[in-house]
């Protein structure tokens, strides 16, 4: 009766919550339940990549993949080659990551810029246009709040604001929150308390956030070695609490009906 | 107004998006505010070769958070041609974050302020 809910969901928070090591955590512990998950990479800053445990980041769409639109037609300057679909675009040039998780980004800060800029923008229409039901979708949008609604993240369902129990990652949540409420698509928007060590931490991100607390990861110090050595959490520290906490996350995520019931 | 004496302590946006979009005037001194982490470094370099393509001005680097010799040797091999100056990893930042205070006051004696404060001493000792 119930068709296979597809998750879209995308990962926002102030710099250096966690948002990449919990984002690259959920994406392949849900490629692990069988079912193909696409991570979205948009930050230009290093991140994603090594969460996920690939060991370079820098893979602007190639040329070949992006032609410039024509004078008389509407739309940014590049688009997609013609012929080439969002989906065939994913097959094509989307890295793989360890337990198949595909990794979709348009380049980082030491692409060149002129290369950076058509990927940029022929990424946004990829994402746009990707098919509803072919991937679940896990975003990485960069810190702050800048990126996440302005089209960024569109894609998204259900925003998850990754929040330290610290008073300036907690008042970030409270501006991501509204923000992403007064959007005109519905969307869902969810606390991830991270880094948390004392008792009332995730309570305390729920009272000052106004956020549903879905996940309270506690603070791993092994993360920080994974960070250092440039690899995945996931692979550091397998068994950690932390890793734990995401994976109930992708749990509890999976059991709740994703699609808003229209109203 | 006569702004003699005084100085401009500027807290930019995470990456290299505001060093790129800096106009020509320049600045005295660049800090560079690196972790012993690959993502950290590579911004840090690009951040870096901005400063010296730009020429903004004199470029130095912050390894914060070393917890070891091998940590502040990632960063120093990183920047070979600048000077690295190491920030201790120190609970007592972690703290004062955790309490939204500033670890300057909280936390006045800690390793890290220490060596900030000895950084700040020598950055504005004249003839630097
Ligand atoms: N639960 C945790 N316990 C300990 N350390 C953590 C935890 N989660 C993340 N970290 C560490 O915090 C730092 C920031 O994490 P991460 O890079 O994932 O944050 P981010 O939100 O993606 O940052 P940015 O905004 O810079 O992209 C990293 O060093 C990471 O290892
Ligand atoms: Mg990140």
């Amino acid at each position: 009766m119930c068709e296979a809910s597809i998750m879209r969901v995308a990962f926002v928070g102030k710099g250096g919550a966690g948002k990449s090591a919990i984002a690259g955590t959920f994406a392949r512990l849900l490629a692990r339940r069988g079912q193909p998950v696409l991570a979205i990479d948009s930050d230009p800053l290093p991140g994603l990549a090594f969460s996920l445990g690939l060991d370079r980041d820098d893979a602007p769409l190639p040329d070949e993949a992006i032609e410039d639109r024509p004078e008389d037609e509407e739309g940014p300057r590049y688009r997609l080659r013609a012929g080439l679909s969002a989906a065939d675009a994913v097959d094509r040039y989307a890295a793989t990551a360890p337990d198949g998780v595909r990794f979709l980004q348009f380049g980082k800060i030491r692409t060149d810029p002129r290369t950076l800029f058509r990927s940029q923008i022929t990424f946004r229409q990829i994402i746009k246009e990707l098919p509803e039901d072919r991937w679940h979708l896990v975003g990485d949008l960069p810190g702050g709040t800048r990126q996440a609604f302005t089209g960024w993240g569109g894609y998204a369902e259900t925003y998850l604001v990754v929040v330290e129990p610290m008073a300036k990652s907690l008042l970030s949540a409270r501006r991501l929150a509204r923000l992403a409420l007064a959007g005109d698509r519905p969307v869902r928007v969810l606390a991830v308390a991270n880094k948390v060590s004392e008792p009332g931490d995730a309570e305390l991100v729920a009272r000052r956030s106004g956020l549903e607390v879905v996940a309270s990861v506690p603070l791993e110090p092994a993360f920080a070695d994974a960070e250092r050595s440039g690899r995945a959490p996931l692979d550091v520290v397998p068994d950690s609490g932390a890793i734990g906490a995401v994976s109930s996350l992708v749990e509890h995520l999976d059991r709740q009906p994703l699609r808003r019931a229209p109203s | 107004m006569d702004f003699s004496g005084q100085m401009v302590v500027a807290d930019l946006e995470a990456g290299v998006g505001t060093l790129t979009r800096l106009g020509d005037a320049g600045v005295d001194l660049v800090l560079i505010v690196v972790e012993p982490t690959p993502k950290s470094v590579e911004v840090g370099c690009r951040a870096a070769a901005l400063v010296a393509d730009k020429q903004l001005g004199r470029a130095v680097v912050v390894a914060s958070r070393i917890r070891n010799d091998d940590d502040l040797a990632m960063v120093t091999k990183a920047f070979p041609d600048h000077q690295v100056v190491a920030i201790p990893d120190d609970p007592a930042i972690v703290a004062a974050d955790r309490n939204g205070v500033a670890p300057l006051d909280s936390a006045p004696d800690a390793p890290a302020i220490q060596a900030l404060v000895r950084l700040a001493d020598e950055l504005v000792a004249p003839g630097s």
